[in-house]
């Protein structure tokens, strides 16, 4: 043992024996432990605890006190919160809401009556703290006008919910606090109207203001319905607060105001991280006024009663919820196995494609201060920067009824900045063409499935006090869920969409008429309509003695309409009667542009023929009223190039529609479009070779009969090469095809049997063979000198001329030999050669020329437009088509002329043809040079 | 010039070349060329001989039947013998985080439903493809050929009823039976496995008697092209193809498996997008957006209620079974998944404080081979031994059985008995979990995921969990290095 013991530590470390076996004790100690302590670990089925790949996940907000109007902590002093000091302390909440038009709603653009561009004589600005709709209705009265409306206080209790705080709710134009404002006469600013009609002073410091709300947006589910509350009961101070109603934050208190919860702060007073939930904001925040938004695909699409604002005006509805699943009861909704919109569906949100303007993820710059040799422009904000000052203009296009600002029209990202269209329809002839004249939307945005406004009748109003909302795309009432939802094919105008040019661009057309009175003229009031229809609750006995025609003491929807001179005459005398001068009824008709519920190519228009056919998509007229009030036709408001490229016609049933007129904005659609007086001519001259040849076929014939021809001594001629019958017979199918195709491709509605595309690729194909074909018979001309024969020789070349019309007139029906003697080097007589001469130097050319063009629109489009684009060079070759197809008919006709019905054609086959032998009688050309060895006796 | 008869011929096809080559070149239509087509890889059943001459009867014993059938199929049962189908067991598998090979099988698992067959075999027997398995000494091997149970799957008069022990109930009518033979369809398969944990749609999620007569929704190839369960469950020498992590140890991902792309193509969307994430999410996390779609499956299982004489109600309360939930149109739970698992083996100890798995599927977000399954994960309470601190095999059938005296200390000394694993005779209930991949109900393309069935803040994907550091449509997929795939295959 103890020679082993030596043998284990060697004799140099023999005086740390001790040392050594205690140390190895130890080790092997802790070795054993450690094995105990690793055999209770991990059981060997089990797997890897889940917390080893635990992740601190995106970075939350970090927590922060509230604060109040004093900058003080809400849980001392019990105040309403103030956004801008609780989140000014870290973000520029002043820089936010001085730049964000959802704040200032218009109010920086404020001007006098009448001066806002493309608005009403009545408009005070370009948003809608300013600017008077049709469908809202009520006038923000401007300081010193005649007739009260609304005040400020008024408007934002009336309109706060679809407003973000801030702006006309928090400040006077001026920028001057609203308490601060000093009441003045009845500045609107500080008065309201009472529901008596008393004009009284707004007490601002007791109500408060509204500050730029962001909790609205960046808390996930803020209580809208609290906030309201607060608006309209006039507490604008607590609004803010009454949003978080509901996360724990706060409590409702004994005055109906709010009280802060101790538990939902910790000990420093900073809200707990559970609260503090802020983030980008979702779709359901654009959502809360911009229209019916979903932010995910579960939550069932209903409409229930009004739809919101952007879904009421265009029948968009946000949601990647397929719409067979949705709750709507949309007509044929089985096979709608489409997202109402792609890009929510492929998780694409609002903000994606409507950032802040400064967000340098999506930072793009003014276009026109671009390096033209940089391809990503570094010189952006920095996050943190972006942080503290994050622009809340957002990126927007823009819109006929829309702001109009030239800072921010167009800054989104058009379709176009995402996708490469030419990459994505591979399928789709001419995209050039298309592109150049259509917006994408035309043909992703071919349907809406929910209901929109068609028709507002404010010359009437209901017993509730408002007027008449008539909606398209529904059967039945807007509360019936029974109610079917046919949805409606959007209108086609033209209108600039991200572009320079005007592009086709789908828009929801909708009509309204009001009364306005007078000097200088206003809407009428909906509190003087009141008085003019109603006592209380129920209609005015002179009212119901013109209007209700039945007697019955109600009236109904067809009642309750200005159809008639002598209802128009009672309500002008009772508004007259109210101190209104000159009150009469005037219409407008709003063109909405449609941008969302775009679809992906499995539903976007892809079938050729719904636009290139008669009844043309482009051109197909939406109904706008199906009854029009007082009989005051409006007109187009808010875009002179909607205006423009349609006209309002009134039907025969008395209804109203919008007809687009693409042919006046220049647009030439294959297949739909059509000069008419091009296609008469053309079928005119048609028809009248057609007859000329069948009355001088019949002629012949029966002449022939009459008198038996004579027999002339015929001679065998070889008259045409190979080559010349090669270059014929080609000529002559291509032409017959194209003829053919072209016509398919003229009204494809006849010849439905036949795929629009493939046509026109035929058709191309065929004029690139004709022109070739055309090039080397020309080159075959020139070089054999052949082109001689069909140049008219102009010494007595008239004269000849009408040697061969006499024969045609008249020698021919008596057997009389031809005039001309045909020979290899002289095959025309002289009524050929004119003919050929047109036809091969100018109707040949042209066409080819033409067609070239029109298949170039997809390659030089600005040169065709220069020439006039398709409006002009398609009709002409229409025209030299028809020209072409009576030119066949003549020259088939003309072939019989022979010494037998089919020698020509025979000879135009073998190349031998067989020609008369001069009897001796004076011939009118020179003796034939013809080889000999081309001919021989027959 | 005498020859120029036909000259007309020639030129009429010279120039109707001409015309008709460019137009063929340059003008023709667009195609959608079709990328791959599934039905090259579906094979077509085949026409079954009519068997009602040959099996003319009378037959004493189902055994009989069997006999019979050997006549003309002798090594029918020989084949069917070596399969799992009979063996209930695994032949042995090297298990990496065990450091041994190990069996494993209906005949020695434990799980979350009925707990384990031993000793309670004549019951859980009546799904055995074989007749009188009723205790320990049922003779597995070639001497039992008879026994083997040809009927179970190829009885075609659908009203063939196995009962306990594997024989035929005694309603069934063997000769008809016998005559009617043919290959497998889904009644067949689905006496067995739409019934497992005790009945219809207990245990799959994906599997259950609604699939006897599916419409598309339900199952797209079932229900849409009339699908058996063996157009899929290909199969030779009776050995079916297709396994299961619920009883497997090994990998599934081995040649004995079943797979969306035996017939689809790894990338068959049109969608570009849509492909890139074949490599990272599995076709059945899209395309079976929710399972029991028809009918509800049980999802929890409490054994500590039972025994209690409260009101009974088949997916609720049994005295026998405790509580239960179920639920309708249930949405998996997503987990990384390389088709391997971790298993819970008889004896292994537990933390009874946690709910301990009795599979789980293997792979992280690092694992190239693993991509993001759907699972239906069944919970529950069992009991286990407070001392030994493993999970307890009850005798629950049968004389002494819980089911029939209500008394768990007797079951637990009658299970360990059997089971040869000791019982200390204190014992509490731990909750369990058990994964289920899911792959069948694949529903029509249309009602697949949609992007924002994931990719949103609502969306059902716990993003940080599966180890990404956020939604990977703003934070990027994962990377995985050529490094850690050369790791995984030197494994």
């Amino acid at each position: 043992m103890m020679k082993r013991r030596i043998a284990i530590i060697p004799p140099s470390l023999r005086k740390y024996r001790r040392t050594i076996i205690m140390l190895s004790i130890i080790a092997l100690t802790v070795v054993a432990l450690a094995s105990i302590v690793l055999a209770q670990g991990p059981f060997p089925y089990l797997p890897p605890s889940s917390t080893e790949n635990a992740n601190p996940g995106p970075i939350a907000h970090p927590v922060f006190p509230i604060l109040d109007t004093d900058g003080n902590n809400v849980l001392d002093t019990g105040n309403p919160m103030s956004t801008i000091k609780t989140c000014g302390s870290c973000h520029d909440a002043e820089f936010i809401a001085t730049h964000s038009f959802h704040a200032d709603m218009g109010m920086a653009n404020m001007t006098f009556p009448g001066q806002v561009k493309n608005g009403h004589p009545w408009d005070t600005s370009p948003g809608p703290y300013g600017k008077w709709s049709p469908l809202t209705y009520r006038y923000l009265t401007p300081g010193g006008d005649g007739t009260f409306d609304l005040g400020t206080a008024s408007w934002v209790q009336l309109f706060g919910p679809r407003h973000v705080g801030g702006g006309p709710a928090a400040t006077d134009v001026d920028g001057t606090p609203l308490p601060q404002v000093s009441v003045t006469g009845t500045d609107p600013t500080t008065h309201v109207l009472d529901e008596n009609g008393n004009i009284t002073t707004w007490d601002w410091s007791k109500s408060g203001v509204e500050e730029m709300n962001c909790f609205l947006c960046h808390l996930p589910s803020p209580n809208t319905n609290a906030r309201n509350f607060m608006l309209e009961t006039g507490k604008f101070k607590w609004a803010n607060t009454a949003t978080l109603f509901g996360s724990g934050i706060v409590n409702i208190s004994a005055d109906g105001t709010y009280e802060w919860n101790p538990n939902a702060f910790d000990a420093d007073g900073n809200l707990l991280p559970r609260y503090t939930k802020m983030r980008d904001p979702g779709d359901d925040a654009c959502g809360l006024c911009h229209g019916d938004v979903y932010a995910d695909a579960s939550t069932t699409v209903t409409i229930n009663g009004e739809p919101g604002h952007n879904t009421a005006t265009t029948g968009e509805i946000f949601s990647p919820q397929r719409i067979n699943v949705s709750g709507l009861n949309v007509a044929g909704k089985t096979s709608l196995d489409r997202a109402f919109d792609i890009h929510a569906e492929r998780a694409v949100n609002c903000v994606d494609c409507h950032p802040s303007q400064n967000n340098p993820a999506y930072f793009r710059g003014n276009p026109d201060n671009q390096l033209s040799h940089l391809i990503f422009d570094a010189r952006r904000m920095d996050v943190g920067a972006y942080l503290k000052e994050p622009s809340h203009e957002f990126a927007k296009g823009k819109t006929t009824q829309g702001i109009d600002d030239p800072e921010t029209n167009n800054s989104m990202r058009d379709c176009e900045g995402c996708h490469d269209p030419y990459v994505a329809h591979d399928w789709l002839p001419y995209k050039t063409s298309h592109f150049n004249s259509l917006s994408c939307q035309s043909c992703h945005i071919p349907h809406l499935y929910a209901p929109a406004i068609q028709q507002v009748d404010w010359t009437v109003i209901g017993i509730d006090g408002n007027g008449k909302k008539v909606y398209r795309g529904i059967n039945g009432k807007l509360d019936d869920p029974a109610s079917l939802i046919t949805g409606f094919v959007p209108s086609l105008a033209m209108e600039k969409q991200f572009k320079e040019d005007e592009v086709v661009s789908p828009f929801n057309m909708i009509s309204s008429w009001y009364w306005v009175a007078g000097d200088p003229v206003r809407p009428v009031r909906q509190m003087d309509l009141k008085a003019a229809y109603l006592d209380g609750d129920h209609y005015r006995s002179d009212v119901l003695a013109v209007f209700d025609s039945n007697g019955d003491g109600a009236l109904s929807e067809s009642e309750l309409r200005i159809d008639t001179p002598e209802k128009e005459s009672l309500i002008k005398q009772n508004l007259q009667a109210l101190g209104l001068s000159n009150p009469h009824i005037v219409a407008e008709t709003q063109p909405y542009d449609i941008s969302h519920d775009v679809t992906n190519s499995d539903f976007a228009v892809k079938d050729c023929t719904v636009c290139h056919s008669k009844n043309s998509r482009l051109d197909q007229p939406m109904t706008l009223a199906s009854y029009v009030p007082g009989g005051v036709v409006p007109a187009i408001f808010g875009s002179e190039n909607v205006a423009n490229s349609g006209e309002i016609i009134t039907n025969d049933d008395g209804t109203l529609a919008f007809k687009p007129d693409l042919a006046k904005e220049g647009l030439y659609i294959f297949g739909h479009s059509s000069v008419w007086w091009i296609d008469w001519l053309g079928i005119l001259s048609f028809l009248g070779v057609l007859a000329g040849v069948s009355l001088h076929g019949g002629l012949r014939y029966y002449f022939a009969l009459k008198t038996p021809p004579p027999h002339h001594k015929l001679k065998r001629v070889y008259m045409y090469d190979v080559y010349e019958r090669l270059w014929h017979w080609l000529q002559a199918l291509a032409i017959l095809l194209l003829v053919f195709t072209g016509l398919i491709i003229h009204k494809p509605d006849m010849f439905g049997m036949f795929a629009f595309p493939n046509v026109v690729s035929v058709h191309n194909v065929l004029g690139f063979l004709l022109l070739a074909n055309a090039l080397l018979a020309l080159f075959y001309n020139l070089a054999s000198g052949e082109i001689r024969q069909y140049i008219p020789q102009p010494r007595g070349y008239f004269n000849q001329m009408m040697v061969q019309a006499q024969f045609y007139m008249n020698g021919i029906f008596k057997g009389a030999e031809h005039p001309f003697e045909k020979t290899k080097n002289r095959k025309l007589n002289p009524l050929q050669q004119i003919t050929y001469f047109g036809l091969l130097n100018v109707l040949l050319p042209l066409q080819v020329i033409t067609g070239t063009l029109i298949w170039g629109m997809q390659h030089w489009p600005q040169f065709d437009e220069a020439l006039g684009g398709l409006p002009v060079l398609a009709p002409i070759h229409s025209l030299i088509a028809w020209l072409f197809a009576s030119f066949i008919v003549m020259h088939m006709y003309l072939t019989t002329t022979g010494h037998t019905p089919l020698a020509g054609i025979k000879s135009m086959i073998e190349g031998w043809d067989e020609v008369e032998v001069p009897n001796g009688e004076p011939r009118h050309i020179e003796a034939t040079s013809a080889k000999k060895d081309n001919t021989e006796e027959a | 010039m005498k020859n120029s008869k036909y000259i007309w011929v020639y030129g009429l096809a010279v120039t109707l070349l001409i015309i008709i080559i460019p137009i063929v070149i340059f003008a023709k239509p667009n195609d959608n060329v079709k990328k791959d087509d599934p039905w090259v890889h579906v094979t077509p059943t085949p026409v079954h001989t009519d068997h009602s001459v040959l099996m003319t009867g009378p037959y004493e014993t189902a055994q009989d039947v069997t006999h019979a059938c050997l006549q003309c199929h002798p090594d029918a049962a020989k084949e069917v013998q070596q399969t799992t189908h009979w063996t209930w067991l695994s032949k042995p598998v090297y298990v990496p985080e065990r450091g041994g090979e190990y069996q494993l099988g209906k005949k020695n698992a434990i799980n979350n439903f009925c707990i384990g067959i031993t000793p309670n075999w004549p019951a859980c027997t009546t799904c055995h493809v074989g007749y009188g398995w009723k205790d320990a000494n049922f003779d597995f091997s070639e001497n039992n050929q008879d026994s083997v149970d040809c009927l179970a799957c190829h009885d075609n008069t659908g009203v063939y009823k196995k009962t306990k022990a594997g024989y035929p109930d005694d309603s069934v009518d063997l000769v008809a039976a016998a005559q009617s033979v043919g290959t497998p369809n889904r009644g067949n398969c689905g006496m067995c496995h739409f019934n497992g944990g005790g009945g219809n749609r207990v245990k799959h999620g994906d599997l259950d008697q609604s699939l006897l007569f599916p419409d598309k929704e339900l199952d797209v190839h079932m229900g849409g092209y009339d699908f058996q369960c063996v157009t899929c469950h290909t199969t030779e020498h009776h050995d079916i193809r297709g396994k299961s992590i619920s009883v497997s140890l090994d990998s599934l991902a081995a040649e004995n498996q079943v797979a969306c792309t035996d017939c689809h193509s790894e990338t068959p969307h049109e969608d570009e997008r849509i492909n890139e994430h074949t490599d990272t999410v599995a076709c059945q996390t899209c395309h079976i957006p929710e399972m029991a779609r028809k009918e509800s499956t049980k999802i929890y299982w409490d054994w500590s209620q039972a025994g209690h004489d409260l009101p009974e109600s088949v997916h609720e309360y049994l005295k026998i079974k405790g509580s239960f939930t179920y639920e309708k149109n249930l949405v998996p739970e997503y987990r990384w998944y390389n088709e391997t698992s971790y298993r819970y083996l008889a004896g292994d100890k537990i933390d009874p404080t946690k709910p301990t798995p009795m599979n789980y599927p293997k792979g992280d977000i690092h694992d190239p081979t693993a991509k993001i399954w759907p699972f239906k994960v069944h919970r529950g309470k069992q009991p286990y031994d407070t001392e030994y601190k493993y999970f307890l095999l009850p005798k629950t059938f049968g004389e002494g059985g819980y089911w029939t005296d209500f008394n768990w200390d007797q079951a637990f000394r009658l299970g360990a008995e059997a089971n040869n694993l000791p019982y200390s005779g204190h014992y509490d209930f731990a909750p369990t979990e058990m994964y289920w991949p899911t792959t069948h109900m694949v529903a029509p393309k249309e009602d697949a995921l949609q992007c924002v069935d994931c990719h949103s803040e609502t969306g059902r994907l716990d993003w940080v969990a599966l180890g990404y550091p956020g939604d990977p449509i703003e934070f990027g997929g994962r990377e995985v290095s050529t490094q850690t795939v050369n790791q995984e295959g030197a494994k």
